[in-house]
């Protein structure tokens, strides 16, 4: 009985029905179960008999000894004799689990949302899959048309702004050194100081001759755009770079100048200080 | 806090803990007498109360509590709801260290419950990690619900009363029972960083339908089998009721204690073995109900059968009704309670409201000056035999946020 007992565990629909066939006294049983009854009734008050259960167990042996008969019909095998069936009870095992059967792989997300120390968003479905596609068949045409718009927009806006790096009209694009030309400018509409291609370090003369060069070339717009009548844009006022005296170092000399282990004052620091 | 009114006066140990939090909520000094003074083995507070009152001493600026001989009187005398400020309370990284005794028999949740009561109203957000080998985070035999259950059924309720923000618990170390129900050496972090002035008023009158099921089965030390046999059983019995029902499992290590012997002053011993399954039911409208079964310490229980209890528990639990469990129910009102001046009103179960520890809740709200409750047979569709609870808020709120 015990190994009968451990493989109850596994059934799972039909297990109080072999409960009670295992609870089915026999003869012997009964006897002794009689006498009990009668012994304990003599000290306390009557009991119910459990008659009722006996027989509503032997009724479904007897059904189940019937349906599987009817199910053989036509097969040479002639029914299940009644000796056998009190040795060895027919057993039902259902291995169709309700619980087994809506086994679903457990979802990473599911787990990941749940197990957290923050709290449980219960809410975690609605965020995934589930809600993405009904998201998009509601909000259907309008929200692709306006990405759309976005998007056309903004390659107008580029290309006006960049079309003078075009090089043909054929490819609105612009490609190769144009195109991060192009890039550089977008940086410097975003906000970036300088572009970043400006050269910092390079001789003197040669900046001197690159800013001579753009004062010319402005001053020749100018004058080419007086002559024809053209308004042009106000000059910004020149920032004068004074060519005054340049911050010195801490701790110099208040007064004249210091080479060569000497200080040397001149005619003006002088007459400055007042000799 | 200075106050010159007379202390309010309790008798017995019922209750005890939340007495304590409202009066530091309601900054009222407390005398509560007849702690188990008529048990002659062990009068007076109990470890777990004696560490409440050190915790409570811990969040706090300036509690003064007196605690006769025997221990069967308390007079506790609140301070400030501090929390974890920078350079106040706590260690250097602004995290309370509360160590749990080792005769400890409650779970961590006993502590959490009231804690996160006090949070929302303190002045800085609070961060508090339960070690020591007292700290059990399962479900316990006396009742307590396991940490599982807080974060998923009790926390999220914060929500409904406009707080929501950081608030997180971690479970570091999990464990179970110890040997003869005392402490199992876990580990939790609470972390609670939204302060609010004044909860929000609360109307919730439509419990809805339970939709969904989650769960955490943890297995502590034992093998993880146990997880699946009692996730097996329990979704056997939900699954036909609710097919959205999943339920996680977590397997760790039992934690190590020191357990010195006199040949081996190093050695170190497991505690807090077993295996528990925690069920969280959400309804269309966002109301929960928890379940919680955790397998006897002295073991002998198969985890179909755990599962099971879990399942029916929480089906009970649900028939019930009402928009709030019984678990929930005193976190719920408390905040309804703190709120606003304004009439809040929360539909409960017969069953919950009719229960002795809620009887005594509303009396010691009264007692604490709380306007008493209004009740009334719930009206309309989501009848169903409920109870309307109507609340006034008192009003006052966080007083740390006000002077700030």
């Amino acid at each position: 009985m015990i190994g009968k007992r451990k493989r109850d565990t596994s059934v799972v629909s039909r297990s109080i029905k072999t409960k009670d066939q295992e609870d089915t006294p026999t003869a012997v049983d009964s006897s002794y179960q009689d006498v009990f009854r009668k012994f304990f009734e003599a000290e306390f008050e009557p009991l119910e008999v459990p008659g009722g259960k006996i027989a509503r167990a032997e009724e479904s042996e007897e059904d189940d000894e019937d349906g599987l008969e009817d199910s053989e019909i036509g097969s040479d095998w002639d029914g299940i004799s009644a000796e056998e069936d009190e040795v060895n009870t027919v057993e039902v095992v259902d291995h169709a689990d309700s619980s087994a059967n809506a086994e679903l792989p457990l979802d990473k997300k599911a787990r990941k949302a749940f197990m957290t120390a923050k709290l449980p968003s219960f809410s975690w479905d609605q965020t995934t899959a589930k809600r993405s596609p009904t998201k998009d068949e509601d909000g259907d045409e309008d929200k692709v048309s306006d990405a759309n718009n976005l998007k056309n927009d903004l390659a107008l806006q580029r290309l006006l702004q960049e079309s003078h790096l075009l090089e043909s009209g054929s490819d609105l694009a612009p490609t190769g050194k144009n195109r991060l030309k192009a890039l550089d400018l977008r940086m410097q509409s975003l906000g970036a100081k300088t572009s970043l291609y400006h050269q910092q370090n390079m001789p003197s003369s040669q900046r001197r001759g690159i800013k001579a060069k753009a004062e010319k070339k402005e001053d020749k717009r100018r004058v080419e755009a007086r002559e024809n009548g053209i308004i042009l844009e106000k000059q910004a006022p020149k920032t004068k770079s004074t060519q005054g005296r340049r911050e010195r170092g801490v701790g110099g000399p208040s007064i004249g100048k210091f080479t060569g282990g000497t200080l040397n004052l001149s005619k003006q620091d002088l007459w400055k200080a007042g000799l | 806090m200075a106050t010159s009114q007379p202390p309010l006066r309790f008798t017995g140990h019922h209750n005890f803990v939340y007495r304590l939090v409202f009066a530091t909520l309601a900054g009222r000094t407390v005398h509560i007498s007849q702690i188990r003074s008529s048990n002659p083995t062990n009068p007076g507070l109990a470890p777990h109360e004696i560490s409440f009152l050190r915790l409570l001493d811990a969040v706090t600026n300036g509690s003064q509590m007196e605690i006769s001989y025997t221990g069967t009187i308390v007079v506790f005398k609140p301070g400030l709801i501090t929390g974890c400020a920078a350079g106040v309370g706590g260690n250097s990284s602004g995290v309370i260290n509360h160590e749990l005794p080792a005769n400890c028999t409650r779970g961590v949740s006993y502590f959490l419950l009231p804690l996160c009561l006090l949070a929302p109203f303190s002045k800085a957000p609070l961060r508090v990690q339960f070690t020591g080998p007292g700290v059990i985070t399962s479900a316990t035999p006396t009742g307590d619900m396991s940490v599982d259950s807080v974060r998923t059924a009790i926390l999220p309720l914060y929500n409904q009363f406009g707080i929501f923000n950081n608030i997180e618990l971690r479970i570091l170390r999990r464990s179970n029972p110890g040997p003869r129900g005392g402490g199992g050496a876990g580990e939790v972090q609470l972390v609670f960083g939204h302060q609010i002035r004044l909860a929000k008023t609360l109307h919730l009158m439509n419990p809805g339908r339970v939709k969904r099921i989650r769960g955490v089965a943890y297995a502590v030390g034992v093998s993880g089998s146990n997880n699946a046999r009692m996730i097996e059983a329990a979704r056997g019995v939900l699954n036909p009721l609710v097919p959205d029902t999943y339920v996680f499992s977590d397997v760790s290590s039992a934690p190590l204690v020191p357990a010195p012997e006199k040949n081996n002053p190093a050695a170190k011993k497991k505690v807090g073995l077993g295996f528990g399954l925690s069920l969280v039911a959400e309804s269309s409208t966002g109301c929960l109900y928890s379940a919680d079964v955790i397998s006897p310490v002295s073991g002998g229980q198969a985890p179909e059968d755990i599962g099971k209890q879990c399942a029916y528990q929480l089906l009970e639990v649900v028939a019930k009704g009402g928009c709030v469990a019984p678990a929930a129910a005193p976190t719920m009102l408390g905040l309804m309670t703190m709120g606003s001046e304004d009439v809040g009103r929360i539909q409960v179960g017969r069953d919950v409201i009719a229960d002795e520890s809620m009887i005594q809740l509303a009396r010691d709200l009264t007692k604490f000056g709380a306007p008493g409750w209004g009740l009334r047979d719930a009206a309309g569709e989501n009848e169903n035999g409920d109870v309307v609870i109507s609340v006034v808020g008192r009003g006052i709120g966080n007083v740390g946020r006000k002077v700030a």
